[in-house]
């Protein structure tokens, strides 16, 4: 890759991403730039993505792209039905990913938040999840709810962040995880990214829309993927509202590891790794579910997963 | 704090409900069960109708740890489900079917399906009335009472029809 020893004078990020442009974000500046005629026939679905190291030409074409660290993806929307799946990558090179989903308006929806996880955890990346619009919930049995399921995540090892762009709830403990990384938000529309961002940098200003009355849901308000630092030094991805997260190069029979709590359990059932965890007699992680080591909802998940992925 | 997993989902458990899960081989007899609702009369058919057994699945309770079982559920007994959602031995009602669970020990309660055979779900008053003291107190808890043999006529009406029970004994 001869991109790889070019002067490092023309190497930046990309910070944001419309359909035929690219923003490059280098030092304090920025640059506008398309895509070489190369990259253009690139088979791969993204081959730049937001969080990318490219280099760029005096035509303000990228040439290249740096080998990436880590890159998060999801199965893509299939054009045509029958059509074959293609890979579409979120985000580049990113320290954490942080699942957005709100504590009303619309519902937590958890299925959801275990598939964004296992992704997470088959790119190795760390995942910080977050709760929003507390607010809604303060005082009543949902917030209840919320707050043990919460407890739950957390005693597998992921962080939560319960918070409230309304009240400011959590808003200082999450800009002290936000500190000095790169993030991408992930999660349904209208659970409150775009707010989130704002609240923690309110010279933004970026945009944010109300739920739709009819339906009750998100305007799907963000329409592009965009770095933006925050003053505690660290950086966000804004992204687009999704509706499903399908999972993309998640080989079935490793999808128990990406389930932290399972990991323990592995190897362990009578039938040893080739165990799938279904209905396989002397099954350690069905064991461990009825025991109450394991949620029952996370394994439900795992079956879901395993059959639609 | 030490959390169990057991904090039930209420008010952000998923939409939907489950759907039926499919055909499926019986775990006890081996045969081949057809879900299909035409047949069994029944949304969700969740036993074999040859010897009524179950398994232990989730579609008995979204969210219920023991479902991970997924062990075999023998039919136990029979009781009467009452208008109001209460099961009990001494007014009409719709015959149901009690479950219970061979390695962990649930029990649950299911309607019986079209195609059950009726012969299977007769022979279960006996074994109804001569239920172990521990799943008859389980049971009478949750306000399930189990028929008893003196019901038999009951039982006959319920799959045979008004008059068999006198034709039987006549
Ligand atoms: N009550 C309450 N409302 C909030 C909070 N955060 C966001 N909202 C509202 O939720 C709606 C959607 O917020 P957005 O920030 O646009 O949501 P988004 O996730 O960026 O949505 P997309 O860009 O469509 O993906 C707006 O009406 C916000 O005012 C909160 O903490 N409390
Ligand atoms: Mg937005
Ligand atoms: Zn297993
Ligand atoms: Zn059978
Ligand atoms: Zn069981």
């Amino acid at each position: 890759m001869h991109a790889l020893n070019m002067p490092t004078t023309n190497q930046g990020i990309v910070v944001r991403k419309t359909l035929n442009s690219y923003l490059i974000g280098f030092g304090e500046a920025h640059v506008e730039c398309t895509l070489s005629t190369r990259l253009k026939k690139d088979p791969n679905a993204d081959p730049v993505v937001v969080g990318d190291v490219v280099v760029w030409n005096e035509a303000a074409q990228i040439t290249g792209v740096l080998p990436r660290r880590n890159r998060l993806s999801r199965r893509g929307a299939v054009p045509t039905p029958g059509a074959y799946a293609r890979e579409q990558v979120i985000a580049a090179n990113v320290d954490q990913v942080v699942p957005v989903f709100a504590a009303a308006n619309p519902r937590p929806a958890w299925t959801l938040l275990d598939r964004t996880l296992v992704s997470a955890e088959s790119a190795d990346i760390p995942a910080l999840v977050i709760l929003t619009k507390l607010d809604l919930v303060e005082g009543r049995p949902e917030a209840e709810e919320i707050e043990a399921v919460a407890a739950e995540y957390r005693a597998i090892g992921y962080a939560v962040v319960l918070t409230s762009t309304v009240t400011g709830r959590g808003l200082d403990e999450l800009n002290a995880r936000l500190a000095g990384r790169l993030s991408a938000l992930v999660g349904k529309s209208g659970t409150g990214k775009t707010s989130l961002l704002n609240a923690l940098d309110p010279g933004l200003g970026a945009r944010v829309q109300a739920l739709s009355k009819a339906t009750g849901k998100g305007r799907h308000t963000t329409t592009t993927s965009e770095i933006f630092a925050l003053p505690s030094g660290g950086s966000l991805v804004d992204t687009p509202g999704i509706r499903e997260f399908g999972l993309w190069d998640v080989d079935e029979d490793d999808l128990a590891w990406f389930f932290p709590e399972m990991r323990p359990y592995l190897g362990r059932c009578r039938f040893g790794l080739d165990c799938r965890h279904d209905e396989e007699p002397g099954c350690a992680i069905r064991k461990a579910v009825m025991d109450g080591r394991i949620s029952p909802y996370r394994y439900q998940s795992y079956l879901k997963m395993r059959v639609e992925p | 704090m030490t959390v169990t997993f057991a904090s039930p989902r209420f008010y952000t458990r998923p939409g939907k409900i489950k759907e039926s899960p499919g055909d499926f081989i019986c775990l006890h007899c081996g045969a081949l069960v057809c879900a299909e609702a035409a047949l069994s009369g029944v949304r969700n058919r969740n036993h074999c109708p040859y010897c009524l057994s179950s398994r232990h699945l989730d579609q008995f309770e979204a969210g219920d740890r023991l479902s991970a079982c997924k062990a075999r559920m023998r039919p136990v007994g029979l009781t009467l489900k009452r208008i109001g959602k209460k099961y009990t031995g001494h007014a009409q009602g719709e015959l149901m079917l009690v479950h219970r669970c061979e390695d962990c020990g649930k029990l649950s309660i299911n309607r019986i399906a079209a195609d059950d055979v009726a012969e299977a779900i007769l022979a279960l008053l006996e074994p109804s009335a001569g239920l172990d003291a521990d799943t008859r107190a389980r049971l009478v808890q949750a306000g399930v009472t189990p028929l008893d043999t003196a019901q038999i006529g009951l039982v006959r009406t319920c799959l045979f029809g008004i008059g068999s029970a006198a034709l039987q004994e006549g």
